[in-house]
């Protein structure tokens, strides 16, 4: 246990140390938080029904997808995870303690906002606290599986950098934080349902109990948490230690099996 | 002394088509120094780490302290303890926040004898990317050692180090020996394995191309010993003197210099000529062939007979 909350302490301190994890977590998040919250109130009456989940999306995706995957891809390169290896630290110290310590962040950037947004600039607030704040858990367990998978499963940088874009740009653009979810033609609603950033707007806005969501949006409540469980469990299967262990590993490419619960909620097609 | 705590029977390591190592076998006995020995690409790091547990091998077994490394990594982590040559920690980590977080890992205390002895102590709040490379080497001393480990391995310790530091870091490994750990070393400089250790193996291209203590390993060489001598009067030299089982090599620097299949022979006859002859002897200086050399002259005939084919 001692070994743990050394570990998660170092982490956390990190977090603040690091620039480019502070920029992630913190500056890059509220910065869109200032400019979005300004400029899309005034051009897109609608943005005020779910500009704080989708704010508060767009910080956790920015933390979980741009951060943990080139991270682990650095610690692995540098060295970093064979020193781990050789102390006995154990894998799911690795990989779970850096999204501990991401959410003790993401609690404070979730918080800014969803007091910002309300008084600031007029966002509609949750009528159930609760389910909004286990939205907010859900759905960042659901990014950092994602992001850990993705540092996991990619062998260099700007691999672990393009497989990270693939998801984030989709998921501001389709996924319901510019424009509510039913704005969107059906098509693209239906494709949507690919994307994580849908089914976390759906569980904020569903759980939060907020006037642009459905009463409980299970198929999206059972596609994070599939997601989380699939994405950690992939992600300790194929973690190496050391770059030069072997040649690429095949096993990266079962990060694909990743997509799985989202595609379901395609076929399902359930609350398009 | 003598039972075995690091077995390596018939191991093979491959990466894609190139062979790293190719069936070797060793023991390392208990409380001993082990040097492997080798020029780059010889296998030395990739037997070491797969006794770590870092790499699988492709074939033959590996026991350390009756651990199998690829199996049991959790157990071996708490026998062992690794300076790797290649390997970091987070940047942003402190000295002191390294040592407690390994420390608690290992389920020891932080042992801050050994960062002051390693000349650590005023750097306690420095971020790890900002030491030096000698720093980051001796922290991950530190660190290897702190738990008392019954096998420590060490790749390259003292590359990037100042003369004081490697001073330093020859005694603790003395030290750790003495109080009964293993030590296994992967070096490039001869003198430091002649120095430390008890025994070493030359590998070359994935074999081992010699295996004994330091003196049996020079003494199987073709080398002879080096018998230098000044005298007053300077009569040893061409034509001069013959003397048994030994050639006269040349003279520098008021020194004649003989080389010699037995240097007991040579010497006490050597010392009776400058008496007969009246020549006070000023210094005489016996060199055997230093590790160094029989490694170059095991390197070079690997080198030609690569050549010929």
């Amino acid at each position: 246990m001692s070994a743990f909350i050394h570990h998660l302490s170092y982490d956390f301190k990190s977090g603040i140390r690091d620039k480019g994890k502070l920029l992630m977590s913190y500056l890059f998040p509220l910065v869109f938080f200032a400019l979005a919250g300004s400029l899309m109130t005034a051009v897109n009456p609608f943005f005020k029904e779910t500009a704080l989940p989708g704010m508060i999306i767009f910080a956790l995706m920015s933390s979980a997808l741009l951060s943990f995957p080139n991270g682990i891809v650095t610690a692995r390169e540098q060295g970093v995870f064979r020193s781990y290896c050789i102390n006995g630290v154990p894998v799911v110290s690795v990989l779970v303690i850096p999204v501990i310590g991401g959410a003790v962040h993401m609690a404070i950037v979730s918080t800014i906002i969803s007091f910002g947004g309300a008084g600031l600039f007029g966002g509609a607030a949750p009528s159930n606290i609760p389910g909004f704040i286990a939205a907010g858990i859900l759905s960042y367990a659901a990014f950092a599986g994602m992001g850990i998978l993705i540092g996991t499963a990619a062998a260099k940088d700007t691999a672990a950098t393009l497989l990270a874009q693939v998801i984030y740009i989709p998921s501001i653009m389709l996924g319901g934080l510019m424009m509510p979810l039913s704005m969107l033609p059906e098509g693209f609603r239906r494709m949507s349902l690919l994307l994580p950033s849908t089914h976390a707007m759906k569980a904020f806005t569903g759980l939060g109990g907020m006037p642009a969501g459905s009463p409980i949006p299970w198929l999206s409540i059972g596609v994070l948490a599939a997601s989380t469980v699939l994405d950690f469990g992939l992600a300790a299967w194929i973690f190496q230690w050391d770059p030069r262990a072997t040649t690429p590993s095949k096993k990266a490419f079962a990060a694909l099996l990743g997509i799985l619960p989202f595609a379901a909620a395609v076929m399902i097609g359930f609350g398009t | 002394m003598n039972d075995v705590i690091v077995s390596v029977k018939d191991f093979r390591k491959r990466y894609g088509e190139t062979v790293a190592v190719d069936g070797i076998t060793f023991d390392v006995r208990r409380g001993e120094i082990f040097a492997l020995l080798g020029p780059n690409g010889s296998g030395k790091t990739s037997t070491l780490e797969s006794l770590e547990g870092l790499r699988k091998p492709d074939g033959g077994s590996l026991s350390v302290s009756g651990i199998d490394p690829s199996r049991q990594p959790r157990k071996l982590a708490g026998v062992i303890g690794v300076q790797l040559q290649a390997s970091a920690l987070p940047p942003a980590m402190t000295v002191n926040e390294a040592m407690k977080f390994f420390c608690s890992y290992h389920g020891v205390a932080v042992r801050n004898d050994l960062i002051e002895r390693l000349g650590l102590s005023e750097k306690r709040s420095e971020q790890y990317g900002r030491l030096s490379v000698g720093q980051q080497r001796r922290l991950a001393l530190v660190m290897a050692a702190a738990h008392k480990p019954a096998v420590l391995f060490l790749d390259e310790p003292t590359a990037g180090l100042d003369v004081q530091s490697r001073t330093e870091l020859h005694a603790l490994v003395g030290e750790l020996k003495r109080a009964g750990t293993t030590v296994l070393l992967a070096t490039h400089d001869m003198a430091e394995a002649e120095k430390l250790a008890d025994r070493a193996a030359i590998l070359l291209k994935g074999r081992i191309a010699a295996l004994g203590s330091p003196r049996q390993l020079t003494a199987a060489g073709r080398r002879k010993t080096r018998i230098s001598v000044a005298t007053e009067n300077a009569r040893l030299k061409e034509p001069g003197p013959s003397f048994p089982e030994a050639r006269f090599e040349g003279a520098a620097d008021g020194y004649a210099m003989f080389i010699s299949d037995n240097p007991g022979r040579t010497v006490s006859a050597i010392l009776a000529w400058l008496e007969q002859n009246n020549d006070p002897l000023i210094d005489l200086r016996v060199e055997r062939p230093s590790l160094e050399e029989r490694f170059l002259e095991l390197t070079s005939a690997d080198t030609s007979k690569g050549a010929a084919k």
